[in-house]
């Protein structure tokens, strides 16, 4: 009987198990994690568990914390990346040249370029040669391109109906309209160092950048009045505007915030930090620290630790509805999607093979919600 | 891909309660084929089959926090299974639906009835389809079964007999 039984065979089924599939994979996603229920527990568990927790603060027990995100990361992670774990679409620069990768997981080949940010709206993809400035659409098609000397660090940014992109050609500060039109030079303005500029939010086209002897300018690029300049900052890494308009410098040593008219809040101190990002609600500054991610909650006013990988980790990006991280882990060869909460953690493995690159992918952009 | 231990499958199940997708797709990749045949065997429908199954895991997933992790995973997805296809294989009847499925819906010759286990099965009450299903498809014990549905031990062991003597005369 029993064998009779499994060899009925129910028609569709291979197709019926990949249709629910996703259902199921997308259920999960939105499933939020219930807290336990607590319980009476006897003074003797209580008192195991305070113990416990005062271990896991010591260095031999974050040690084991850390394997057991190492666990979850490298032991479960998927061979491939199946999906993004949120909507929008990552924009990746590998050796093999530039890289769209949709949410269901599919990859295009933009052509060969090293740096991209996208436009605005993510209808467009600045993206950098060595001696070229283009603007392509997501398919790859080339829209315009501008030959400058030592192209670096494209940022896009405006409206609907006006952008500008920020490069930089060698040590210069430059500004083009979206279409390509009208590149000028930030006259006047001292050399740029090899960070990325960064437009603040909102209207018009106000724009951070760092110049060699380490000071911070923020500027009016349509007028080409300088608003503010910093003190020199040692060990400047980047400059991230918030959209509440806030700009953090993000350095070797913690991050700086500043507010838009160059008055400095507040210093956070955090030795090691190599990248930050801002959800784009900005409520979430993401700061990536070595071998370690923080989430700090700008209206609650916490910093929580969401991931410890066992090696470097390089690379940090938001989701464009905030809830997610990307954060790369090159010695695992491995992209970790970490919610927001840092209760759900996704792995995928095998990245460089996937981008066809001999070095770790760095990931661009991750954008956007349409 | 099948749980090689007991300890492999409560480790998937943890990891899905915190969250690590790969887990539950391991899950799911090891009990969805044999949840949707329970499904279809006591439906006899691929598309309620298919609903049934996929309807079970999504409630396995709105309920993964609750899930008592101690406990294997397969028993708790095939209650959700087989009750919820019991309910919609009453309900069919209810409706005298005609349509049952892809293959009976249309057999060759209707003088001759179909002597598959299939088609001998479809002839039987949705109750006994279900604990044949349990005990033969899925090798769950009278008692188990009886925990499954929530019905007496002596109900499951009738169903059982009224079930495979039925069959066995139609075979």
């Amino acid at each position: 009987m029993k064998e009779q039984l499994q060899q009925v065979q129910v028609p569709d089924s291979d197709a019926a198990r990949d249709r629910a599939w996703p259902l199921v994979a997308a259920a999960f996603e939105a499933h939020e994690p219930a807290p336990r229920e607590r319980r009476r527990w006897p003074l003797a568990l209580a008192l195991a568990a305070a113990l416990l927790v005062a271990a896991l603060a010591s260095p031999p027990g974050r040690a084991v914390l850390d394997d057991l995100r190492e666990v979850v990361g490298v032991e479960r992670a998927q061979p491939a990346l199946f999906s993004l774990p949120a909507p929008g679409r990552l924009l990746v620069a590998s050796n093999a040249g530039l890289w769209v990768a949709q949410q269901d997981g599919s990859r295009r080949r933009l052509g060969a370029y090293r740096e991209a940010s996208w436009s605005p709206f993510g209808r467009f993809v600045a993206a950098t040669r060595r001696n070229e400035l283009a603007a392509l659409e997501p398919d790859g098609s080339v829209r315009w391109t501008l030959a400058r000397p030592r192209v670096a660090f494209p940022r896009w940014a405006g409206t609907e109906t006006d952008t500008k992109i920020a490069y930089l050609t060698g040590s210069r500060l430059h500004v083009v309209a979206g279409d390509g039109t009208g590149d000028v030079d930030a006259a006047g303005l001292p050399a740029a160092a090899r960070i990325a500029p960064d437009w603040r939010p909102g209207g018009g086209f106000v724009l951070a950048y760092a110049d060699t002897r380490g000071r911070v300018t923020v500027y009016d690029a349509a007028s080409g009045a300088v608003q503010f300049r910093t003190p020199p900052i040692p060990g400047l890494v980047s400059l991230d505007w918030s959209p509440d308009d806030r700009l953090l410098i993000v350095t070797a040593g913690g991050v700086e915030v500043y507010g838009a008219q160059g008055q400095r809040f507040r210093r956070v101190p955090l030795p090691g930090v190599v990248a930050a990002a801002v959800s784009p609600d900005g409520r979430r500054i993401a700061i990536l620290r070595r071998t370690e991610v923080f989430l700090v909650d700008t209206t609650r006013r916490t910093t929580r630790r969401v991931f410890a990988g066992a090696g470097p980790l390089d690379g940090l990006a938001c989701s464009p509805d905030g809830r997610w991280l990307l954060v790369g882990w090159p010695e695992a060869d491995q992209w970790v999607f970490v919610r927001a909460d840092g209760r759900r953690i996704r792995a995928v493995g095998n990245v460089s093979e996937q981008f066809r690159s001999r070095s770790f992918p760095r990931v661009e952009g991750w954008c956007c919600t349409r | 891909m099948v749980a090689r231990t007991g300890r492999e499958e409560r480790a998937w199940v943890r990891g899905a309660q915190a969250g690590v997708e790969s887990d539950l797709e391991a899950l799911f990749r090891t009990h969805w084929d044999h949840a949707l045949r329970a499904a279809y065997l006591v439906v006899h429908d691929a598309a309620a089959a298919e609903d049934i199954a996929q309807e079970a895991f999504l409630a396995a997933v709105r309920n993964l926090d609750r899930f008592d992790r101690r406990r294997p995973f397969g028993p708790w997805l095939h209650r959700i299974v087989v009750n919820r296809a019991i309910d919609v294989a009453r309900a069919r009847a209810l409706r005298s639906e005609s349509a049952l499925d892809e293959t009976l819906a249309a057999p060759a010759d209707p003088a001759s009835p179909d002597r598959s286990v299939l088609g001998v099965l479809a002839g039987l009450p949705p109750e006994q389809r279900a604990v044949i299903v349990l005990r033969y498809l899925l090798e769950y014990t009278p008692g188990e079964i009886a925990r499954l549905l929530d019905v007496p031990r002596g109900t499951v062991n009738s169903r059982l007999r009224r079930g495979l003597d039925a069959m066995r005369e139609r075979l």
